[in-house]
């Protein structure tokens, strides 16, 4: 496994100049001995990235040349053994050393700061699939983009998770959401999910934190192939419902994945922005494990299966939003690619179930 | 340049035990004497937030690798003393014994921890051989992985929250850490394709050595030397630097794991703990990068801070004693250094600990059935 660490440590503060390569080339500088990602956010800059804390893997960077110290040993990492190899790090786990050279793609969207921001769940909501729809009126208003998640804590509580926001923030910028709203699947034993799940919580505080990920940003006129498995529906009802409104051109292919007919839950929202944009969304639920002699007259199968030449999508001119578990988003993914989707269209959000 | 001098404090202390241990009789007690009485006098003194020197930073270097190597034979000395009949009667054996405990935990783990923090490799191998002396080849990688990503957090297995007793920690703690490691050390071998049993992997090398160096300590003092030298180190930097974290982040909160703030941790800035546990105490600092190399932290003035740092681990012993010096420290804690989220999670859990005088009536106490808990 490939040492990033190349020099010993000096001591001093200093800053450092990164030289970055890949779709933006840019020159920007820190401070030694700064986190590369940390830094690079505070100064505004598009820098990809998802959770911050070493597991995702979105933050990938390629070191070319100088040195950066991982915090934490590459093989506890989500990086492959040929991506530590090949000179890749976490950009979120990594301290520079000097001056680099990095190579990653930068993109050029509004960055959201951070917040830590209290509200009262205003919905509690049971879904059919074993789903809650929560809502949360904020006691402060709350900036965040299509696509990001948050990290929800109940009030005194240690245990905290992150889910997507499930519906678009306000059209105009200048304004904050005063009010968000999650999917949240229960996940059996999970410490969160089942104590939301017990009883009704209307009216308890709650924590935000964040937003994070940078699911949701591309062109706003490209149309788009949204692919969900279970809650994985969040955050693309929240890129929906924003591209639909920014956009009177775009049109979009939704994949709905879930197990069963009993599971299918927030159809009426996806029915309801078909019909408020006549013409624009295409809705295509598939159930995997429904009951072969059910009357069940949609698609069976996984989200995969229907990605084909048969979609009516041309996969070389549009962008793709993907979310759900782990190992449907890798599929998806591969998928696409195969049938010839841009990779830079490609935005998925891969979540581990954590309870 | 007197800062480099102060450092020597420490293999200084370990030549006088070293000394008063072959010299037998009443100079066996000559070590634990020494750190005890150092220790209780710094336990009078003002905190120093001084700086070091750090123009020479080879000079630290060469002092804490020397002291690390000066701890091996210090207890393979023991070993092969306390396995014959050179201390004679029960009493200078007790002092050689308090004193290896205390040397160990004092003098010993702090240039471990120092050194399998670093970033050069060769100081960072032997820091992690250095393991030995704190009989654990497997303490770094859980202390640099999980105590440093999940600090202040049940998800810790080093974090003691309020209300915990040192007792109860012990019982938590080491088998969380061993839970922790074995995650961990699972991990990279799955990561890297290997098998368990591959001979690459790294428990392979800590297991080698753990084991060449136990196997030294039984050929030296044969059964009783190398029970009561691994007697030591248990009871000694093993159980001491439980304590310590004990100590260290008792009771405070964090509301965002992962994302260490400096007032996540306590700390202890008296001179001559400062010296002798190279900066450790200085903990926010060490937190907060460590990396960095304990003459480059800066202490963190306005900080939390515990009683001096003897007066910390006795009481820790008494239970009862050590919750009476903690709450008022923690409720202070709670007003002027925890934001809003950790003031509720604060209340919440004061509240489970049976510290209901410590919130107020605003405090949110009474925890959602099933979430009390991380």
């Amino acid at each position: 496994m490939k040492d990033v660490m190349s020099q010993p440590y000096k001591s001093g503060k200093q800053s450092c100049r990164v030289s970055v390569s890949g779709k933006n080339d840019s020159t920007f500088t820190i401070n030694r001995n700064d986190m590369l990602l940390k830094s690079a956010l505070d100064q505004g800059m598009d820098y990809p990235h998802n959770c911050r804390v070493g597991v995702c893997g979105q933050c990938k960077t390629k070191l070319l040349s100088g040195k950066v110290s991982p915090m934490v040993d590459l093989a506890l990492s989500p990086l492959s053994n040929d991506e530590i190899e090949n000179g890749y790090f976490l950009a979120c786990q990594g301290k520079v050393r000097g001056d680099i050279e990095i190579e990653v793609n930068l993109g050029q969207h509004h960055v959201v700061p951070e917040q830590q921001v209290s509200g009262r769940i205003s919905l509690w909501k049971r879904l059919p699939g074993e789903v809650i729809e929560l809502r949360i009126a904020l006691d402060v208003p709350f900036q965040y983009e299509a696509g990001q998640y948050a990290f929800l804590s109940e009030s005194g509580s240690f245990v905290r998770r992150c889910f997507s926001f499930s519906d678009a923030p306000p059209a105009d910028k200048n304004n904050a959401a005063t009010e968000v709203g999650f999917l949240i699947k229960r996940l059996p034993g999970g410490q969160f999910s089942e104590w939301l799940f017990a009883e009704n919580r209307t009216g308890l505080k709650m924590w935000l934190h964040g937003p994070y990920g940078v699911m949701g940003v591309d062109d706003p006129d490209v149309s788009g192939l949204c692919v969900a498995g279970g809650t994985g529906l969040a955050p693309v009802l929240a890129i929906l419902q924003q591209r639909l409104a920014q956009s009177a051109i775009a049109k979009f292919t939704v994949i709905f994945g879930v197990k069963t007919q009993g599971e299918l839950f927030a159809i009426d929202k996806l029915e309801a922005l078909i019909a408020q944009y006549p013409g624009r969304v295409q809705l295509l639920p598939i159930l995997s494990h429904e009951a072969v002699d059910s009357d069940w007259q949609g698609e069976r199968g996984f989200v995969t299966e229907l990605i084909n030449e048969d979609l009516g999508v041309d996969y070389g001119q549009i962008a793709s939003f993907i979310c759900g578990g782990l190992p449907m988003v890798e599929a998806v993914e591969a998928r696409l690619l195969k049938m010839g989707m841009n990779p830079d269209r490609i935005h998925a959000d891969k979540f581990m179930p954590t309870g | 340049m007197t800062d480099y001098f102060k450092y020597l404090l420490s293999p200084f202390i370990l030549s006088l035990h070293a000394w008063g241990m072959l010299e037998g009789g009443a100079f066996a007690w000559l070590g634990f004497g020494v750190i005890f009485w150092v220790l209780l006098f710094d336990a009078f003194l003002k905190p120093s937030h001084h700086r070091r020197d750090t123009r020479f930073p080879w000079v630290y270097d060469i002092i804490i690798t020397c002291t690390v190597l000066a701890c091996f034979a210090n207890i393979f000395l023991y070993a092969h003393l306390a396995g014959g009949s050179h201390f004679g009667g029960v009493a200078p054996q007790l002092g050689a014994f308090l004193g290896s405990v205390m040397i160990g935990f004092v003098i010993g783990a702090p240039p471990v921890h120092e050194l399998f923090h670093r970033e050069n490799m060769a100081l960072r191998t032997l820091g992690r051989i250095g393991q030995c002396l704190v009989f654990d080849p497997w303490r770094e990688i859980t202390h640099v992985v999980t105590h440093h990503m999940h600090t202040a957090t049940p998800t810790d297995p080093d974090y003691a929250r309020r209300g915990d007793t040192v007792y109860g920690h012990f019982t938590r703690t080491f088998p969380g850490q061993w839970k922790e490691s074995y995650h961990l050390e699972k991990m990279m071998w799955t990561k890297r394709g290997r098998k368990w049993y591959d001979l690459r992997n790294a428990w392979v090398f800590k297991a080698t050595y753990f084991a060449v160096f136990i196997g030294v300590l039984f050929a030296l003092g044969g059964v009783k030397g190398g029970l009561l030298a691994c007697g030591s180190l248990i009871l000694g930097p093993r159980m001491m630097l439980e304590v310590f974290n004990y100590c260290n982040h008792y009771g405070l909160v964090s509301a965002t794991p992962g994302r260490f703030k400096m007032h996540h941790t306590w700390n202890h800035l008296t001179p001559f703990t400062r010296i002798l546990a190279l900066e450790i105490t200085n903990h926010a600092g060490h937190h907060d990068d460590s990396y960095k190399p304990f003459y480059e932290l800066e202490p963190d003035e306005t900080g939390p801070k515990q009683p001096p740092f003897i007066l910390c681990v006795i009481a820790a012993f008494v239970p009862p004693l050590f919750m009476l010096m903690m709450k008022p420290l923690l409720k202070h804690w709670d007003e002027h250094y925890a934001n809003d989220q950790e003031r509720e999670i604060g209340a919440r859990e004061n509240a489970r600990a049976g510290w209901h005088e410590l919130n107020n009536d605003e405090s949110p106490t009474t925890p959602s059935a099933g979430l009390a808990a991380a």
